[in-house]
């Protein structure tokens, strides 16, 4: 018998006349000791179905009609909040995508577990805190008795959603659900945060269900997975079946368009080493305050003596994890940063020593596509309207001329002509990022900076996007910066990679040779930490020991 | 009659009797002079504190004046220091936030300091310091506010520009070359002056109590005028006889004071601003 | 402990500040148009007098000295003689101290005994009647002028019940108790009406925040999660609020002791004006403003206690 069996469940919207169908006819199984993968993009209805299992739906106006949910063969599916209560947190746990705000920002991280140990094991406050103590060991913590007494934001991320893991598994729950669990994190503490689960899984017989968008992250620590779409379960099955013979037409597009797989050859010019570089850099440092006390300021090097040539037409991916220097590394090259040392160059022209004149060219020949899409527009004006301003301080094409380029600015990037009279807020993520590129396009550059513009993106639509970069290198022979977290999208992207850590770069080459033999251990980890869609490849296989990179984090506080 | 105006009222209440109240309030400044029942001022010693009657409905006061007469002028006056008083302080404040949020530096650091020392001073204590220098009037009055309200306009919008002066919008704008001018004004002010909006309508109640209360202490409109503070003051010394000379003008203050709050509410859910 | 610390630096950063308030304190009446000697002593001055206020502020020197003997005589405690209460206005000031601080505790107290509760079912019962209403009542709370708020209460529970006294301020604590009572309301109604708004819009984002919805995946009860985790997460912009509105809140204090009669700084700052009397407005705009400081301060170490992230 399963532990966990969901039965054709069904959960409508209503508010007043408006019915909406959100969960329709869901069934599932989740076996003792298994985990299982559901796996679905935003809006698939994947994170509600498990807010319906626990019976914490985030609204009124949604509700269960049809279906139930058992838990060990008991229906649980309209139980009485009183005994629900008892089930949430002592039966099944949960934890979620962003750790930061699901954790209590006023509350000692102990108390968090303890809070649960007096309430269903009805501990003493002190046996209560001793016994957190001891979980915060199992997850991972290294000095717990002193961590227990620290709040959330003395964590770096991966360290809280440690902690999370702790508050959730405190009271031994059959059943872990992971609401995108190592979405926020950077993809070598996704890895660790993944064997972590995979750990518990062996040690405790726990059951989990993950869901996530990536199926790289369900490839490996999953039996089985699901798929959902429109809040429907559209395919599922045993993780090695499914992945190597998908059915259904949907589970087709999201393994073909899943990053990890090189199914198409990098774009731009390969690297030349003897012309003249459109962008020179020269043992550049940027720095920024980082507090102290007035008499003894301390600074931060966000980057830290890179050097760095980049010629006509190249594609160039700057990958790092957060922190790396990566953006500020592009901004400074903008102009849009001051320099602290070094110099920069682009066409020739050192922005240190003629700054105005550096800027003016910059201004005129480069642009930048940014991360969020939607902050990236102003949301006052419609998209037609900030890309004939941008058109007309250009000056590049004549006033007339300008309603006609727009035209042509939406049909490049691939929207329709009446987005023009669009507000961003009205526009979905994808659309909103083509708007940001046509509105890069407007400039009519020579070269585009790309910063993390995928990465808030589904992977459906990152492959769209990542498609249209190719198209627009390729048809205009632009110089493309390409700056990512992900290094499986750089690799199918751009012909040559930078990886940069702690604001130095640690490798520089072409893409293929880089992911073959990447000759520094930092790449060589990040590389091996990609989540492959390959269900064989061993988890992280080349990380460091995850205990020495636990201490690490935890000096970050 | 509201709809009229363009505002989506259809479902929104709080914009619907909001707009309502201060339309009626409105109304009945500009039609003073003829929808008032009798003089505001003239007095007539053989009505002296009559109770509210059909003749007259809030009663009268001490010196026989009729006193939905005196609320109705009252009126005029009240809502042009929720107007004038919010007016100039809102220009100056502006003003100085847009430019300390968007250039930094010293000019940033001398008007903050400015705003820090102005803050210290409880706001109605310094408003009748500069009242008691300048002398009492409303001239005084409109002087204090505009030399004393602009901190919290200059606060908020610096606030805001230097939040939108990081967002991807303003970066992208300073990459495409577009002059300071031009990000400034097109690109970062109205998109701060949405929130300060809302203040203002916080702020007109603010600034109505206040010149009411100037008023009340005897340091703002001065007698005969009819203004609602005023006339709470001319009331007090009748409260345990003549309640209606007290009750009726303040009440005016409460509902003129309703109907900024709703509508500041209001255009906080449209414009999807939080306090 | 180390987030305490500013407390030992932070009055350093006060300096400037208060150099400001002296300043401003300063220009404020020698901006007052005529002989700054006669202004200080009153019409009916004698020639002695003059001559010494003359010396003793420097009156005949530049503006900058006469800054300098000001901060002088206030370096030595010296604050001007009241023309209205023949007396010296330091002396004046800290008799009439009391009932002003007693005035803005009460009011600070009880606004927030009434705000809390009423936020709390506010927010727990959010679209229905109950909501309503705490909605409609402080938002119409907010436009009621503390003045006139004042006199309808004292009609209310002093003319018409009779439980209270109309006025003034008494001797003993018990006396002084009761005569706080109603003006304290007055001030805390203000008030509430601005703190309840404020809770129920925390306390609704808090209901429906992530740390709330993981409270309730450990298996807490709605009210464990509301007094546990919502409640102490929307305190912290409260007390924000209520710092920055102590200065509005102290100045309001100045309409109700009028009405109240009671004998307070605000009553003093009035009758100053009125009299001319600018050596006491003077005095009484300082002592206000260095108090509005101070309460900042206080306010920053209860938001510091309340909220492990803010480091000063």
């Amino acid at each position: 018998m399963s532990l966990l069996a969901i039965r054709d469940l069904e959960i409508r919207f209503r508010d007043g006349a408006e019915e909406r169908l959100l969960i329709d006819r869901v069934s599932l199984e989740l076996k003792k000791g298994e985990i299982l993968g559901l796996v679905g993009e935003s809006g698939s209805g994947k994170s509600l179905l498990c807010r319906a299992v626990m019976g914490l739906l985030p609204s009124r106006k949604l509700s269960v009609t049809k279906g139930h949910v058992s838990l060990a063969g008991r229906d649980i599916t309209r139980l009485p909040e009183r005994e629900m209560l008892d089930i949430r947190g002592r039966r099944i746990g949960m934890i979620f995508q962003n750790p930061t705000s699901h954790l209590d920002p006023v509350m000692r991280i102990g108390d968090q577990i303890a809070e649960g140990l007096c309430r269903h094991r009805g501990l003493p406050r002190a046996a209560a805190r001793e016994e957190a103590v001891t979980i915060l060991r199992q997850v991972g913590f290294t000095d717990p008795p002193r961590q227990a007494r620290m709040y959330a934001h003395e964590f770096s991320g991966g360290m809280r959603q440690r902690a999370m893991i702790a508050v959730a598994l405190a009271c031994d729950p059959d059943i872990l659900i992971a609401d995108e669990p190592t979405t926020a994190l950077d993809v070598t503490i996704q890895a660790q945060i993944l064997r972590q689960l995979a750990e518990l899984r062996e040690s405790r017989g726990l059951s989990i269900i993950l869901i996530t968008h990536d199926l790289g992250v369900v490839a490996q620590t999953c039996d089985r997975i699901a798929v959902m779409r429109d809040g429907r379960i559209v395919e599922e099955g045993e993780k090695r079946r499914l992945l190597a013979a998908p059915q259904h037409p949907y589970t087709q597009a999201l393994i073909a368009s899943h990053p990890s797989l090189p199914h198409e050859e990098a774009v731009g010019d390969p690297y030349q080493p003897h012309s003249r570089p459109l962008i020179e850099i020269d043992d550049l440092e940027v720095s920024f305050p980082a507090g102290g006390s007035p008499w003894a300021r301390r600074r931060f090097k966000a980057v830290d003596g890179v050097s760095l040539r980049i010629g006509r037409g190249e594609t160039v991916g700057i990958v790092g994890e957060s922190g790396s220097g990566k953006s500020t590394l592009a901004r400074t090259l903008l102009g849009l940063q001051p320099v602290t040392s070094g110099h920069v160059a682009f066409d020739g022209s050192v922005l240190t020593l003629e700054r105005a004149r550096t800027l003016a060219r910059l201004r005129r020949e480069a642009a930048m596509v940014f991360q969020d899409p939607f902050n990236a527009l102003n949301p006052r004006l419609t998209v037609g309207e900030t890309l004939a301003e941008v058109l007309r301080v250009q000056g590049k094409v004549p006033r007339a001329a300008i309603p006609a380029r727009v035209n042509e600015l939406l049909d490049m990037v691939g929207l329709d002509r009446g987005f023009a009279g669009r507000r961003p807020r009205s526009l979905s993520g994808g659309q909103c990022q083509r708007a940001g590129i046509a509105r890069a396009l407007a400039v009519d550059p020579t070269l585009i900076v790309a910063d993390e513009c995928v990465a808030a993106l589904d992977v459906t639509i990152q492959a769209q996007i990542v498609e249209l970069f190719r198209t627009l290198v390729a048809a205009q022979g632009l110089t493309l910066l390409f700056i990512a977290h992900d290094l499986a999208i750089v690799r199918s992207l751009c012909e040559r990679v930078v990886v940069m850590q702690h604001g130095r770069v640690v490798e520089d080459g072409p893409s293929a040779e880089v992911f073959a033999r990447p000759s520094h251990p930092y790449p060589a980890a990040l590389i091996a930490a990609i989540p492959s869609i390959d269900p064989d490849q061993p988890l992280a296989a080349a990380m460091p020991d995850p205990r020495s990179q636990t201490q690490q984090e935890g000096l970050l506080t | 009659m509201i709809a009229a105006l363009g505002l989506p009222v259809r479902r929104r209440p709080m914009l619907a009797i909001g707009s309502a109240l201060l339309l009626a309030f409105l109304l009945a400044a500009l039609l003073a002079p003829w929808i008032a029942p009798f003089d505001p001022i003239a007095q007539d010693g053989s009505i002296r504190l009559h109770p509210p009657s059909l003749a007259h409905p809030f009663g009268t006061d001490n010196f026989g004046r009729d006193v939905l007469s005196r609320v109705i002028w009252g009126a005029r006056i009240d809502l042009q220091i929720a107007v004038l008083g919010v007016l100039f302080p809102f220009l100056i404040g502006t003003a100085v936030g847009t430019l300390a949020g968007f250039f930094g530096g010293w000019i940033d650091a001398l008007f903050m300091r400015l705003i820090d020392v102005i803050l210290a001073f409880p706001f109605l204590v310094l408003m009748l310091s500069i009242i008691a220098i300048l002398g009492p009037g409303l001239t005084s009055f409109y002087i204090a506010m505009a030399l004393v309200g602009w901190v919290s306009y200059a606060r908020l919008i610096r606030a805001q520009i230097l939040v939108l002066k990081t967002q991807d919008f303003a970066v992208a704008a300073q990459s495409l070359g577009f002059s300071r001018t031009r990000i400034m004004f097109r690109h970062l002010l109205p998109n701060a002056l949405a929130g300060s909006l809302v203040f203002v309508m916080s702020d007109a109640v603010l600034v109505l109590l206040n010149g009411a209360a100037i008023s009340y202490l005897g340091l703002g409109v001065q007698p005969p005028l009819a203004e609602w503070g005023v006339m709470v003051a001319e009331g007090q010394a009748f409260i345990t006889t003549a309640w209606w000379i007290t009750l009726f003008p303040g009440l005016a203050i409460v509902t003129l004071a309703f109907g900024f709050s709703l509508l500041g509410d209001a255009l906080g859910d449209l414009l999807g601003v939080k306090e | 402990m180390h987030r305490y610390r500013f407390v030992l630096f932070r009055p350093l950063q006060f300096l400037p500040v208060l150099f400001g308030i002296s300043v401003i304190t300063f220009v404020l009446v020698r901006l007052i148009p005529g002989d700054p000697a006669r202004i200080l002593l009153g019409t009916r001055a004698t020639p002695t007098a003059l001559a010494r206020i003359r010396a003793q502020y420097g009156l005949d020197e530049p503006m900058w000295a006469q800054y300098l003997y000001f901060l002088k005589n206030l370096a030595s405690g010296e604050m001007g003689r009241s023309t209205l209460y023949k007396i010296d206005v330091l002396p004046l000031i800290a008799t009439r101290i009391e009932p002003t601080l007693a005035l803005v505790t009460m009011g600070v107290l009880l606004s927030l005994a009434i705000a809390v509760p009423f936020a709390a079912i506010s927010a727990r019962r959010q679209g229905r009647a109950a909501d309503q209403a705490v909605r409609v009542v402080s938002t119409l709370g907010i436009g009621f002028p503390p003045f006139w708020l004042g006199l309808v209460l004292i009609l209310l529970f002093s003319v018409t019940l009779g439980w209270l006294p109309v006025s003034g301020y008494g001797e003993t604590l018990g006396e002084k108790i009761s005569h706080l009572i109603l003006p304290g309301l007055t001030v805390a109604l203000s008030l509430s009406a601005v703190l309840t708004r404020s809770l129920r819009a925390g306390m609704i984002a808090g209901i429906h925040s992530d740390v709330a919805t993981a409270a309730r995946a450990r298996g807490l009860s709605e009210n464990a999660v509301f007094w546990r985790h919502v409640v102490p997460n929307a305190l912290v912009p409260t007390v924000n609020l209520l710092a920055v509105n102590i200065g509005w809140l102290i100045g309001g204090t100045v309409g109700v002791e009028s009405v109240f009669a009671l004998p307070g700084m605000g009553q003093l700052l009035v009758r100053g004006i009125f009299s001319r009397d600018y050596m006491v407005v003077q005095g009484v705009a300082m002592t206000f403003a260095v108090a509005t400081v101070l309460v900042n301060f206080l306010a920053d170490i209860v938001t510091v206690a309340l909220d492990p992230r803010v480091k000063l």
